[in-house]
């Protein structure tokens, strides 16, 4: 039996993706699926024996549990805190280095760096700055004379949880900065050449040119910053395991399935996780689309 | 034969005779994990695995985990069924629980016909080896919890090492008039805070009370838990703790101890391995007293005793035959613990192999009325979970006994109900 063209074509487009789809749903649709699932059981490690459906027991009993309040508030200030610093970093580094700057190459490089070093490194690269009796941050504070100003970065309740978003934005600003240097780089020139003309300064020209048709850069750093604010699990795990009062939902998670052994509502905590992301990335999708029909 | 015939004769045969070859050596091989990884003795237990090999021509295939990350490793391990041959484990609730769980494989015949009734002592092997009437767990190594301090710190303070708790509370006044953090605690990872509770509880409500409670038979909100903490709370007012135990792991706690900025800290004698791979030499450089008594109670000693099981599916001739080595082997025994800090299960290690310090802990262990595993690894783990969250919250905070003693209670409950 001879295929039409357009069967045979199908037939090959199904047959190319057959396999990526099978890998997408094996190692993704098919542990969300199972995750949701098991939110709605009781399971325990410990019992050793089949889930039991509970309902939303676990829903129920999340409304009640502080930890999951201050790992959900910290969460939320983690998304915020990567709207701001990844993304005001890496634009201020982007505008530094964009153009004819001596040396701008291995600043690129150098800020950049970060990003191709796996979490767990940077973990344990800002856990010797932080340590505080030999750590680069205390010892510098004892170096100008300030010895009593003794920083416990990472077990102070307040300042834990800053510390170590901070390591993680100097981690994400040199992604952010690469993305805006790119969009700079692809800025229509003739349009900054005629707003010179009218006689626009360079604050003029970033505030009416540069800044809003960076735009679609923007909305692809902070998304990425964003999503990537929400697996906060090993830079916290490494740095303190989430304690005085540092806990995300990511750790959260970990912490009641992996530690406590508490499968179902550490599902639970998960879909949480989930149903932010998924806010998250529908507002980045319609966003991209609107701003596609815009430049269109 | 027809061309197709041929060249599926061509792929087969190699194929079939690699499966063949490939079956032979795996049922030579054993599948390993732990979490001696690191610090903590890896580069040894690479040559007792190495030696092993030479002995038997059986291969070991070692995947060492993270000490911490074990812990929920092995249990993820457990539930999903996807588990090593052997893996290293510690004495007590958590071999209970995989027990419990049809994880383990008895080891009883093995045990018999190598004779180790003969070779580990009778107290040991109770403790550690037998859960629900049978065997399944091999000691590898003994540790002891106790006050690890600098002598030449102490002896330039002109204090004595006290031996009893009076004592000891005198020493610390003069440590902190002297400008000197009487104690180092590296608590940033919880675990290190479970022998200050352990042993205050131990010291005033004794060990069976202890063990009613890390079974469940007892409450947190009890008047001996309460009394401990309050022991503790009045450290921790006196100032006697470093600041910011939290921000500090163990080994933090230890180079104070070792530099002299701290005058003791509460630990196992794992410690001493990590001092003595930093040049430092036992007895002059480290040294540790016992926990002194507070109560006419028998005098418990903590620790763990961490060792070897064989999971369910595993051969257990080959799987077997490391298990027995391991415990067995007096030359494996003697590297390993004297380079690890801790004491041998194995009777017939030279007690002149060990260092002054180690032989000391040993004296120790066979002194105590009573072995105790520690706090995390005598109850279950989700209840392990609560206290350890306990002890890490209590020296950021410990303004609010009743309160962190009933909220431990509420989540203690929910473990054991698990």
């Amino acid at each position: 039996m001879k295929l039409s063209l357009k069967a045979s074509q199908r037939l090959w487009t199904f047959a190319f993706l057959v396999v990526p789809l099978s890998v997408y749903f094996v190692v993704v649709i098919g542990p969300l699926l199972a995750t949701a699932w098991l939110s709605l059981t009781s399971y325990t490690f410990s019992a050793f024996a089949p889930p039991e459906f509970a309902g939303l027991v676990n829903y129920e009993r999340l409304t009640g549990d502080d930890y999951f309040h201050t790992s959900l508030k910290n969460t939320l200030i983690w998304m915020v805190a990567a709207l701001i610093l990844p993304t005001g970093g890496g634009l201020i580094l982007a505008l530094l280095l964009h153009g004819r700057v001596r040396g701008a190459n291995v600043f690129k490089s150098l800020f950049y760096l970060p990003i191709t070093i796996s979490m767990i490194v940077i973990a344990q690269t800002w856990q010797w700055m932080y340590q505080p009796d030999w750590g680069l941050l205390n010892t510098l504070l004892k170096t100008i004379g300030v010895e009593k100003w003794k920083v416990f970065w990472l077990s102070t309740r307040g300042l834990a949880l800053g510390a170590i978003i901070f390591a993680w934005s100097w981690q994400q600003v040199g992604l952010s900065m690469v993305i805006f240097l790119a969009g700079l780089t692809s800025l229509p020139g003739e349009m900054l050449e005629a707003a010179q003309i009218d006689g626009a300064n360079y604050r003029q020209s970033l505030r009416r040119i540069v800044i809003p048709l960076l735009l679609p850069s923007s909305v692809v750093v902070i998304a990425l910053a964003v999503i990537n604010s929400l697996r906060s699990f090993d830079l916290v795990w490494v740095l303190n395991e989430g304690g005085s009062g540092s806990s995300t939902l990511a750790v959260q998670m970990y912490r009641e399935t992996f530690k406590s052994l508490r499968a179902g509502y550490g599902s639970a905590v998960s879909m949480v996780l989930f149903a932010i992301a998924v806010i998250i990335i529908v507002f980045y999708f319609r966003r991209v689309r609107r701003l596609e029909h815009l430049y269109d | 034969m027809t061309r197709l015939h041929r060249a599926l004769v061509v792929l087969l045969v190699p194929l079939l005779t690699f499966g063949a070859v490939a079956s032979v050596v795996a049922q030579e091989e054993v599948n390993i994990s732990h979490y001696f990884s690191g610090e903590l003795n890896q580069e040894n237990l690479n040559t007792v695995m190495a030696n092993f090999t030479e002995a038997t021509g059986i291969g070991v295939v070692d995947s060492p985990i993270g000490h911490e990350d074990f812990k929920a490793g092995i249990l993820a391990g457990v539930a999903s069924g996807v588990l090593p041959d052997v893996f290293s484990y510690w004495a007590g609730a958590r071999v209970q629980f995989v027990v419990d769980a049809g994880a383990l494989q008895p080891i009883g015949d093995m045990w018999d016909a190598a004779g180790l009734d003969d070779v580990v002592p009778a107290g040991v092997a109770d403790a550690a080896t037998l859960y629900n009437g049978e065997r399944y767990f091999v000691p590898f190594n003994i540790h002891y919890a106790a006050f690890f301090y600098n002598p030449k710190v102490w002896a330039e303070a002109g204090i004595e090492v006290p031996d009893t708790w009076d004592g000891l509370m005198d020493a610390f006044a003069e440590f902190e008039m002297q400008g000197i953090d009487p104690i180092a605690l590296g608590s940033k990872f919880r675990w290190p805070g479970q022998f200050w509770f352990d042993y205050l509880l131990l010291r005033t409500a004794g060990p069976d009370y202890r063990a009613a409670l890390m079974a469940g038979d007892a409450s947190y909100e009890d008047a001996e838990v309460v009394r401990a903490m309050e022991m503790w709370q009045e450290l921790i007012d006196a100032g006697y703790f470093v600041d910011g135990a939290n921000a500090y792991d163990w080994v933090d706690a230890a180079d104070q101890v070792a530099n002299g900025q701290a005058a003791v800290t509460l630990m196992g004698t794992w410690i001493g391995g990590r001092w003595k791979g930093q040049g430092l030499v036992p007895g002059e450089d480290y040294d540790f007293f016992d926990f002194p008594e507070i109560d006419m109670v028998p005098q418990a000693g903590v620790g763990p005793i961490d060792g070897w099981v064989m999971t369910a599916g595993a051969d257990s001739a080959s799987a077997g035959a490391l298990l027995e080595y391991l415990v067995n082997d007096v030359d494996t025994q003697t590297l390993w613990n004297t380079s690890y800090g801790s004491i041998s299960p194995n009777v017939n290690v030279d007690p002149m192999a060990y260092d002054v310090v180690a032989a000391r802990a040993g004296a120790s262990i066979a002194n105590a009325a009573v072995y105790a595993f520690n706090y995390d690894l005598a109850t279950t783990p989700p209840v392990a979970e609560c206290g350890l969250d306990m002890f890490s919250a209590f020296m950021d905070d410990s303004s609010d006994i009743a309160g962190t003693l009933a909220t431990t209670q509420a989540c203690a409950e929910e473990g054991f109900m698990q």
